[in-house]
């Protein structure tokens, strides 16, 4: 089985997994609706302040909820499970990737329900533009489905990975923070998305980077 | 319980006495025209952000030393190391945070990206010091973490560098290849203190690497109560 093929059937299989368990769908994303919902109710009645921090909270519910995401339950590997895919000779580095790929589709589709709730909660006075934002946008989420890998990885096993991987990813996935509010502030003030869009892109480059020189360590570090 | 060498003893005492000195120089510099007093907590933020830069870069190097040798030592370097850069680094934050209210007005600026990128390098290399304790076991601590003392040095360049990529309150380097910009008197202080201050930290870190190679050896050592069997249900119920 070619590297290509292997990351395709770790991807798929996170994502079977997802769908028998629905962690992310049924129970994150709900969770990650109500934390958008909160926020509002903490700040009162001020609807001008909620219509100009609603893409910012937005991105501080991905940014947190990512967390959730990557270190689901449902995608937790066993000891066993691990030393038989380290046997049958599975590139680490391919592993990393289709699991990182299935991370991003799940934080994508969370996105994807998140942002017509963050419309409607909060009515934001969105450029028209605003279609252009989703490229740093989606960028952004793959980058943190990157890093939540990576924390997951280096925490697998351990008896306090669910609280430790966030300590770990949530400075390092700052950058995606920033570039993903960023981009459509900078529309909103008739700027352009392009510094954005280079940080995100440099930060994902350089966690695939990152991932591809530790793969295989990572893979000894946990069996 | 074995004492600590007596080169480690004298390598203590200089550095208190280095400390000392670095402090009393400081404490006679010249000041700034526009800062005033302010101006000395300087030679001791500048220091402390310098040396917390080279605990990390050590702790980096540690790291990869342990995955190509395996040897405890090397792990033990990065771990001290790691512990003794976050405390620079909390030094760094609290003297440049009290230096900032008094002379910027404000504790703290979130339009600075040097603040805001040493407040997340220190928080990243606290996730590291939990992650090692997060396991009884050292190789599986070691393995670890030594992947993410790699994987965070890379924030150093970056927190450095910050003043001179993006436009900020801070101001840049005072001290360049072409130069420093601030009279000889005030320079000879400043590097002093870091002198001073880099003894401390060699000091602290054999210090605390003799502690790590003790608790090592001590939790080999049978501990008291160890040959003691509690009797089982089966054995009580046969009595």
């Amino acid at each position: 089985m070619n590297f290509g093929r292997q990351v395709a059937e770790f991807c798929r299989r996170d994502l079977l997994t997802e769908r028998r368990a629905g962690e992310v769908i049924s129970i994150v994303t709900p969770f990650g609706a109500v934390a958008l919902m909160s926020f509002p109710l903490a700040f009162g009645i001020d609807s001008a302040l909620i219509s100009r921090v609603g893409p910012a909270v937005f991105w501080v519910v991905v940014f947190l909820f990512t967390m959730q995401i990557a270190l689901r339950h449902s995608a937790a590997e066993r000891p066993h499970q691990r030393a038989v895919i380290a046997l049958l000779g599975v590139d680490p580095f391919a592993r990393l990737m289709g699991r990182t790929l299935a991370a991003a589709v799940l934080i994508l589709v969370f996105m994807a329900v998140l942002f017509p709730a963050m419309i409607l909660f909060y009515s934001p006075d969105l450029p028209e533009a605003w279609p252009l934002a989703l490229v740093p946008g989606v960028l952004a989420g793959i980058g943190l489905a990157q890093v939540g890998t990576l924390a997951a990885e280096i925490t697998a096993g351990l008896r306090t990975r669910t609280t430790l991987a966030p300590l770990i990813v949530a400075p390092l996935a700052v950058p995606l923070l920033i570039a993903g509010s960023q981009a459509l502030e900078s529309l909103a003030s008739g700027g352009s998305i392009l510094p954005w869009t280079v940080l995100v892109v440099a930060t994902d480059l350089a966690l695939a980077v990152i991932g591809a020189a530790i793969a295989r360590p990572l893979e000894e570090a946990s069996l | 319980m074995s004492k600590p060498t007596p080169w480690l003893r004298v390598l203590q005492l200089l550095a208190l006495v280095a400390v000392a000195v670095g402090l009393a120089m400081a404490l006679r510099a010249p000041v700034d025209a526009f800062q005033g007093e302010y101006s000395r907590i300087m030679h001791v933020h500048v220091p402390t952000s310098w040396l917390a830069f080279l605990a990390f870069g050590i702790t980096a190097l540690g790291s990869i030393v342990w995955r190509i040798r395996r040897h405890r030592r090397w792990d033990r370097l990065a771990s001290a190391s790691a512990e003794l850069g976050v405390l620079f680094t909390a030094m760094s934050l609290a003297t440049g945070s009290l230096w900032g209210g008094a002379v910027w007005g404000t504790y703290w600026d979130w339009a600075d990206p040097r603040m805001a990128t040493t407040a997340l390098m220190f928080f990243v290399y606290l996730g590291y010091l939990a992650l090692r304790r997060t396991t009884d076991d050292p190789e599986t601590a070691a393995s670890r973490s030594s992947l993410l003392g790699i994987i965070a040095v890379v924030q150093v360049p970056l927190v450095y560098f910050s003043v001179n990529l993006f436009r900020s309150l801070h101001q840049t380097q005072s001290i360049r290849p072409d130069g420093a910009t601030m009279p000889t008197e005030m320079l000879v202080a400043m590097l002093a203190n870091l002198a001073a201050l880099t003894v401390l930290y060699v000091a602290l870190l054999a210090t605390r690497m003799w502690v790590m190679r003790r608790e090592e050896a001590v939790a080999l050592e049978p501990a008291a109560g160890t040959g003691v069997v509690p009797p089982r249900l089966e054995e009580v119920g046969d009595a």
